[in-house]
């Protein structure tokens, strides 16, 4: 357990580099899911009745920090504001330590400190929709930010597609298994729109497969720690008999390997596991031979937020959701008829970096969170 | 003349010292308020303040006379978490059911509280022991119920949270009743007093003939009806109920009970007080994001708040 803490979940050991661009094979194009929608009319917003003249008042509700993923995503959005100062008079940013109640007093607040527009990342999608969707409805336009709430009450969603992650991950884990055998699905933090998302399309491919039995779906909160306990007890209960363990992201995904490790599975006898970011699983999975898919889930999204709100600011049209690119990596031979990237883990992997490393920041190579200091208007 | 006088005024410092160090306190954040921001004085921030203050303050009503008995009670949080969940998901969008399912958590939190009580007085079990086991037991029957969010509730539910009432939030006028009903309960009803009596000297409230059970039985069932009208509260404000979503009102319902001069030990303090206190807690939150600090600053700032009241508080019990 110490090992674990120390690998990845002391704070102070975060750190994250743009690596994906160093490697050859990785997707640098325009949004494939914007690309491949098949849909002819896709939804845009007209956002003309917000415009107005700058500098603006930019408010930031974040549901919290607590894990390395959001620690970047709020470094990525400082060093947006800080790059458009000449547009941005203030960022405020509050921090509800994954409270809604917390989150709703913190709406409330910055909407009586006169923001101009709020960028939201929900703790939970449907406690934070009445206090959004009340915002919108005061005139204020609301961006959200890796979390949306249930409604549509807000002008757009800055993400990555989590129903990709979800889908891409399960159909994996049915064409490795053969279309047959147990998975244990193990969310995020309950109520959380990722994590909910993510279950919910995987569910629409797992459904399909009858002889596909999701012997049990358990949370492991985004921590590494709790998904290890968690898999401890799901290796107790069922052992020999999980053939695959679909993780709604990295940040849980080392506690889950290394669950089966310390259990006594051998080398390349792990069940094949999902993961995102992080560079800890992919270590943990070139080192035990672990078949891997990899979806990429990118904090620099925190940054995209706020160019695109100041697109909202200066009434420019923006797609209903603005999705950003991921990339999808597996470990060496694990390619599926469906999941047929040319992108490979070890590709993306920083062999001697920490394990607690996102490799998805987009933060530039000499980023350090830990020293972090950026000059954004505040 | 000035012998009595002075005597009436120590009377009176001794039982509202604390009181008004509150009061003085929430005077000094106000003006830093102020001075921070031109904003922070806007009819809209106030009310903001009233509304976000509503249902800390009811779980702490609730809390407080638990704490005036000498006792605790640490199954709120777990308590609302049931509510909640049960409240939305029984209605789960039908405003036909909304009243039955108001009953039902209602039930349910005076049945929590009568239990908690039962196993008090006649296992005779430290209420804290009591209490946290039951919060234990009350969240593991609320993730059996449901892993996430359960249900919904119908348009018009957020009349609660954001009504308004002549002016005022309708969450923040029914709070104030509530204290203002209870205050006059424990001064002028005789069974009001024996909660303090009891607090005071359980041994020589039970040589009196006081009745030792049946104030236990009320003051733990008040409590858990206050802890279930929070949750109603809340799931107005999120329109949804959530697992989770009582889980920090545990400790924080006890913050404002010690700010405002009721002691842990029992038979000393009072629901104004308790009042003041969650102002006091409320104004702290929104000065501290007015003043852009962080909200861990904001949680380290509560925690020595409650030690400082505490340690203030025992010294001047044992000057008496």
């Amino acid at each position: 357990m110490k090992n674990l803490f120390t690998r990845f979940a002391a704070p102070v050991l975060l750190c994250t580099v743009a690596t994906g661009a160093l490697a050859d094979n990785t997707y640098t194009g325009a949004p494939r899911t914007f690309l491949f929608n098949p849909a002819q009319d896709v939804c845009f917003k007209d956002t003309s009745q917000y415009k107005k003249d700058g500098p603006y008042t930019i408010g930031f509700s974040n549901a919290g920090l607590g894990d390395s993923w959001r620690v970047v995503a709020v470094h990525s959005m400082m060093k947006a504001a800080a790059e458009n100062k000449d547009r941005i008079a203030k960022l405020i940013i509050t921090d509800a330590g994954h409270d809604d109640s917390k989150q709703v007093a913190d709406i409330q607040d910055l909407v009586s400190r006169g923001v101009d527009l709020l960028i939201v990342s929900a703790n939970t999608a449907q406690a934070l929709d009445p206090a959004v969707t009340r915002v919108m409805e005061s005139g204020i336009p609301v961006v959200m930010v890796d979390r949306r709430i249930e409604s549509d009450n807000f002008v757009t969603f800055v993400t990555a597609s989590d129903a990709i992650s979800g889908r891409l991950f399960a159909q994996w884990i049915v064409e490795k298994l053969g279309g047959k055998g147990n998975v244990v699905m193990m969310g995020g933090q309950a109520g959380s729109s990722p994590s909910e998302i993510r279950m919910k399309t995987a569910m629409q491919v797992f459904n399909q497969y009858p002889d596909i039995k999701i012997v049990e779906t358990v949370y492991g909160d985004w921590s590494p720690v709790k998904a290890k306990q968690v898999m401890q007890s799901m290796i107790q209960k069922y052992g020999q008999d999980i053939d695959a363990v679909w993780s709604a992201h990295g940040l849980m995904t080392p506690g889950s390997i290394e669950a089966f490790v310390e259990a006594g599975w051998a080398d390349g006898t792990i069940p094949p596991h999902t993961t995102a970011d992080v560079n800890g699983p992919m270590q943990l999975a070139l080192k035990h031979k672990v078949p891997l898919l990899e979806v990429g889930y990118p904090p620099a999204m925190a940054g995209e937020s706020i160019k695109t709100a100041l697109k909202v600011l200066e009434g420019a049209q923006v797609p209903c959701i603005s999705e950003i690119n991921s990339q999808i990596a597996v470990t060496e031979g694990d390619t599926t008829p469906s999941i047929d990237t040319r992108l490979r883990i070890d590709e993306m992997v920083i062999a001697n970096g920490p394990a607690d490393l996102l490799v998805t920041g987009g933060m530039g190579p000499d980023y350090d969170p830990t020293t972090f200091s950026i000059d954004y208007p505040q | 003349m000035t012998v009595i006088r002075t005597r009436a005024q120590s009377e009176f410092l001794r039982r509202n010292g604390s009181q008004i160090i509150v009061v003085g306190l929430l005077v000094v954040l106000a003006i830093v308020g102020v001075l921070v921001s031109d904003r922070f004085a806007s009819v809209n921030n106030i009310m903001n303040i009233l509304e976000q203050s509503v249902t800390l303050a009811i779980v702490s009503l609730g809390q407080t006379l638990t704490v005036l008995t000498g006792g605790i009670d640490l199954s709120v949080g777990s308590l609302i978490s049931l509510a909640s969940v049960l409240l939305s998901g029984i209605t789960n969008g039908d405003p036909a059911m909304v009243f039955p399912a108001i009953m039902i958590v209602l039930a349910l939190g005076i049945c929590v509280g009568l239990l908690n009580a039962a196993a008090v007085i006649w296992l005779k079990v430290h209420p804290l022991i009591v209490t946290l086991g039951m919060g234990a037991a009350l969240q593991g029957v609320t993730l059996l119920y449901t892993m996430g969010p359960a249900g919904k509730m119908p348009l018009g539910f957020d009349v609660l949270a954001y009504g308004r009432f002549l002016g005022l939030p309708v969450g923040a006028v029914i709070t104030v009743a509530l204290f203002l009903g209870t205050a006059f309960f424990l001064r002028y009803a005789r069974f009001g007093r024996y909660v303090y009596a009891i607090g005071d000297d359980a041994v020589g409230a039970q040589l009196m003939g006081l009745p030792r059970a049946k104030v236990l039985l009320f003051v733990y069932a008040f409590s858990g009806f206050m802890a279930a009208l929070t949750a109603i509260f809340l799931v107005s404000r999120f329109g949804v109920g959530q697992p989770y979503t009582g889980a920090n009102f545990t400790l924080t319902s006890i913050t404002p009970v010690v700010v405002g001069g009721t002691l842990l030990a029992g038979g000393r303090g009072g629901v104004i007080g308790t009042l003041l206190g969650v102002y006091l807690v409320s104004l702290l939150n929104n000065v501290l994001n007015y003043m852009d600090i962080s909200s861990h600053y904001q949680l380290i700032v509560q925690g020595l708040i409650v030690i400082i009241a505490v340690s203030v508080y025992v010294e001047k019990k044992r000057k008496l």
